[in-house]
């Protein structure tokens, strides 16, 4: 299980952002925070060392838009 | 045929119709527009009309057709576009403050095509804002209502283009799917909707949620109807950077193959046999439908649901991360002009890090693996379009929605083409859809298997009272 994100910490994490959000918002953000980062600790469950990131960068494609 | 039948009929029977002259483009452009006219006020599906466009556009085709100018089954035929769509010198506004006012300098090239294809443009539909979120309540546009209730929602994102089609408003539509947002609305609106494989059909012009989820394509109230849009804009754009340059097939050349010993993969173990969140009515329509489709010849393979599963997880971090990333700067500038909806689901991916978002994409690797892997032994996927029927605006949890397993987004995942047709209504006469993919750019078999299980059924041919 994640380390919980506290309310004070997500504030914090708001300044760095650079977002100006109230107070309620912050709030109001929190528990889907806190799902965001314990579903990405059940990926992790699921690679391994091997695995590489599934990317779409081709370096052959040469035509602009 | 009375005039005001005309928005009624498929793409396939308007066209019959055309070429024997029984009506003009005109006047399948005028039934359309005065239906707009008389239902759209309780529907709010179209965000703009554009109707002495579509009367021009009609009256082009009815002369090109006279002349023995015929450029296909969409010559002449109205058709609307979900508000993503970026049409030149039309309003494209996202369903959002943000683009309220945006005049595209371009058309996005899947416009491009269906205007060479000689389909005639009735306007520009409603949606989730920027394609995410739920009904917006608090955008510049009021929220979709779904035609078989108006008090329950249409789905979404391409909420528009589920009810309008529904509605008989227009023929045929394009929507966008980057978690099931075509599937989705198609399933409760009725109606037919199509996620071809990723790379199939041009993304540029249509604007962002997710580049590496997004996908365009058609919805219509036929599985030929979808097939006839498709074969429309698909293939190679190098304006789009995912595109795939691969052959395009007649999509409509083997309809009427039927699917006797064709292997159906249900991924129910470890997934929607759990009863998390799926409603149980819904289970119930979605086993006749198997037994249709094994009546039909097909043989019904259970496998383990895992994979799917997971593959929500890394949808939603993939998708947050990456629309986050888009909107970044509008955030920073002016948060206020999003929906609170939108704003607080999209907000999320601020706080996920590179690692995180990697971390999803090498999950997206495995999964992608995992679920490919099956086709060794199944031809086809089959499951319900959506958990349950659509909610009524007014009991929606848009965060419980979020803890039910998503049947749809596995196929943004892994690219794979899938449809949702429709499979059956419930007690409450609210529609349910049926999910059918197959392995990559094979369209024309989750068309064959829709196409046969359509013609075996009635549900195709139910539309609501309005």
């Amino acid at each position: 299980m994640a380390k919980e994100i506290t309310l004070a910490r997500l504030q914090k994490m708001v300044e760095q952002s650079g977002l100006k959000l109230t107070d309620e918002e912050v709030e109001k953000l929190l528990p889907g925070v806190n799902r965001s980062q314990n579903q990405v600790l059940e990926l992790r469950e699921v690679i391994t060392d091997s695995i590489e990131p599934a990317t779409a960068f081709a370096a052959s494609r040469t035509e602009k838009r | 045929m009375p005039l005001t039948e005309l928005p009624h009929l498929s793409i396939v029977e308007a066209a019959s119709g055309l070429r024997r002259k029984e009506f003009s483009p005109s006047e399948l452009t005028w039934a359309c527009l005065k239906r707009i006219e008389s239902i759209d006020h309780k529907l709010h599906s179209f965000i703009t009309v554009t109707a002495d466009l579509a009367l021009e556009q009609a009256q082009k085709a009815e002369q090109e057709l006279r002349a023995g100018t015929d450029k296909g089954p969409l010559h002449g035929i109205p058709i609307a576009l979900k508000d993503l769509y970026a049409t030149k010198g039309i309003r494209t506004t996202c369903h959002s403050a943000v683009l309220q006012d945006w005049e595209p300098d371009h058309d996005a090239e899947t416009v491009t095509k269906l205007h060479e294809a000689g389909t005639v443009l009735l306007g520009k539909l409603g949606m989730h804002e920027f394609a995410f979120g739920g009904p917006s309540v608090d955008a510049p546009f009021p929220a979709v209502r779904n035609p078989w209730n108006m008090a329950h929602i249409p789905g979404g994102s391409s909420s528009g283009s589920g009810a309008a089609l529904a509605a008989a408003l227009c023929f045929g539509s394009l929507g966008s799917d980057t978690g099931g947002s075509i599937r989705t609305p198609s399933s409760h609106c009725g109606v037919v909707g199509m996620k071809p494989t990723y790379g199939r059909v041009s993304r540029y012009g249509v604007v962002p949620l997710s580049w590496s989820l997004d996908h365009a394509g058609p919805m219509a109230r036929s599985v030929e109807d979808c097939a006839i849009l498709l074969q429309a804009i698909a293939g190679y754009d190098p304006k789009d950077a995912a595109s795939a340059n691969v052959p395009v097939p007649d999509f409509r050349s083997e309809l009427k193959n039927g699917i006797k010993g064709v292997r159906v993969g249900v991924p129910r173990i470890n997934w929607f046999n759990e009863n998390k969140g799926t409603d149980p009515e819904t289970k119930t329509i979605f086993d006749n439908a198997l037994k249709t489709l094994e009546s039909l010849g097909a043989i019904v393979v259970e496998i383990d649901g895992r994979p799917f599963s997971i593959a929500r997880k890394a949808n939603q971090t993939i998708l947050t991360a990456e629309a986050y990333a888009y909107h970044e700067k509008r955030f920073q500038e002016a948060p206020e002009k999003f929906g609170s909806s939108v704003r607080r689901r999209m907000l999320e991916g601020a706080f996920l890090s590179a690692a995180d978002y990697i971390t999803a994409l090498r999950a997206r690797t495995v999964l992608n693996e995992q679920i490919r892997a099956y086709f060794s032994a199944v031809d086809i996927f089959v499951t319900p379009s959506a958990p349950r029927p659509p909610e009524a605006f007014e009991t929606m949890d848009p965060n419980e929605q979020n803890l039910r397993p998503s049947f749809t987004n596995p196929f943004n995942l892994t690219g794979l083409p899938a449809i949702s047709l429709p499979c059956g209504l419930t007690k409450d006469n609210l529609p349910v859809g049926l999910q059918i993919a197959a392995p990559p750019f094979e369209e024309i078999t989750v068309l064959r298997v829709a196409y046969t299980y359509e013609r075996a059924t009635e549900w195709h041919t139910r539309r609501p009272k309005l």
